[in-house]
């Protein structure tokens, strides 16, 4: 188990260091993240946002939208582009479990999504006139984590389906959106609750720890299907 | 076989002819809803039934990375046709229910929204199954997406417990909350609707292991 981790933690570090060498992705989806942020201010007028209930609700369900899709360009490349230079082959027949390739990719992509999300987010709650962190701070920083953790394991997966597909850029949305969005639905709830300020206890009684609940089950049944099934999409 | 299958087919049938004579003559008005309540049958077993397709999509996908038998495959894509067929009855008698009871067909709710997501899910593992050429790869990351869209048919079942919703909880671990002939009635809609799908599943696992029999056959005489 240990060497697994230990070789999901090098092949993590391997995809790191290449990114921050070549920085294309992370620029692309940075900028990817501030177009859309500026496309949603067009679309939703400050009139429109009073009465869809405030800056700070639609916001935080903004944040999780743009990030969804800047997920398209940092999650697509993971796999594709070990099978497209070749090096794919080498990772399959490495002596490491399979599952260890997986959370290597998820590993990297959640570090990928994280360090835009340092960026996105103030830019859009400066946009947008709202704070997240208002009254659960803490809460709120471990939501992130927890929902782009989410976001990475089911965009890796969805890069590794897209292997053997003929038209790989066509096909990876229809593989990321639908497996994406059971958590996106849950992690927009919890988000605008936390942003709106209204406290845990009273908005919704139990039903914010409930939804974070659900959160981390969808979360540990996503790692936990695609890790035991990914020896499959190592080795056809 | 053509015996036993005409035989079930004609068991089926009488099922069904009994399944409308209980949801449209047997089961009264109820006290609220009055005529409203035969929307409900007609939303309810075929939603259950759809998620049941669903989960033997999931033990045919585990079946078939396990064993490697082509049958297994088979099975999974028509289980997720069927699913789909049952999934779009659901989602259309709900917003007819919808429309009826609170003014519009459609309002977001997380149940409503869920079950969108589910139907989306599985509609895109049919056409990634179709963007893969490769007969092999197509069943075995196909599988592996079938098992991975799951958790997408539970956030469904669960949604009415984790969300205030409007949908009515019917089906609780204590009992039904319903009077006796609907309760009946819904349970016979169940054992009908759940035959009517084992029939259209043997019925298109037939006509797709014949296609892949006749593209063997072309594939090798070219």
């Amino acid at each position: 188990m240990t060497s697994g981790i230990r070789a999901a933690l090098k092949i993590a570090r391997k995809d790191i260091v290449s990114q921050i060498r070549k920085k294309f992705e992370i620029f692309s989806m940075l900028l990817f993240a501030l177009i859309a942020g500026l496309v949603f201010s067009f679309a939703l007028p400050t009139a429109l946002v009073e009465d869809l209930g405030g800056e700070a609700a639609i916001g935080a369900a903004l944040i999780w939208v743009i990030v969804f899709f800047t997920g398209m360009f940092g999650f697509s490349p993971i796999f594709l582009a070990e099978s497209e230079s070749g090096t794919l082959r080498g990772l399959s027949v490495a002596p490491i479990p399979a599952w260890s390739v997986y959370i290597g990719k998820v590993i990297y992509g959640f570090v990928l999504m994280v360090l835009v999300e340092i960026f996105i987010i103030p830019i859009i709650q400066v946009l947008f006139g709202f704070t997240m962190f208002n009254e659960e701070p803490l809460l709120t920083v471990v939501t992130l984590l927890i929902g782009t953790l989410d976001l990475a394991a089911v965009g890796s997966m969805a890069s590794a389906l897209t292997m053997p597909s003929e038209s790989k850029a066509t096909i990876f949305p229809l593989v990321y959106f639908p497996t994406a969005t059971s958590g996106l639905i849950l992690l927009t709830e919890i988000t605008r609750v936390l942003a709106t300020g209204t406290t845990i206890v009273i908005a919704v009684g139990l039903t914010i720890p409930i939804l974070f609940i659900a959160l981390l089950a969808h979360l540990v049944a996503m790692i936990t299907l695609s890790a035991v099934v990914f020896n499959f999409a190592l080795s056809p | 076989m053509l015996t036993k299958r005409l035989i079930f087919m004609e068991i089926v049938a009488i099922f069904s002819v009994f399944y409308l004579w209980m949801t449209w003559i047997f089961a009264p008005p109820e006290a609220t809803l009055g005529e409203l309540i035969r929307i409900f049958f007609q939303h309810v077993a075929p939603a259950l039934v759809s998620y049941m397709a669903f989960g033997v999509t999931l033990v045919s996908s585990v079946l078939y990375l396990v064993k490697g038998n082509l049958k297994f495959d088979i099975l999974s894509a028509a289980s997720i046709k069927i699913g789909l067929v049952f999934t779009t009855i659901t989602l259309l008698s709900g917003m007819m229910w919808a429309n009826a009871t609170w003014g519009t067909p459609w309002n977001w709710d997380p149940r409503e929204t869920t079950t969108l997501i589910l139907w989306i899910a599985y509609a895109c593992l049919l056409v990634y199954r179709a963007s893969v050429d490769d007969r092999e790869m197509r069943a075995q990351f196909g599988s592996i997406f079938g098992i991975v869209a799951f958790p997408a048919v539970v956030l469904s079942y669960l949604s009415i417990y984790i969300w205030r919703t409007l949908h009515p909880i019917v089906i609780t671990p204590g009992g039904l909350n319903m009077g006796f002939e609907h309760g009946i009635t819904l349970m016979f809609s169940l054992i009908s609707i759940g035959l009517l799908y084992v029939l259209l599943l043997d019925l298109t696992y037939l006509v797709d292991s014949a296609e892949e029999k006749l593209m063997k056959y072309r594939m090798t005489r070219s």
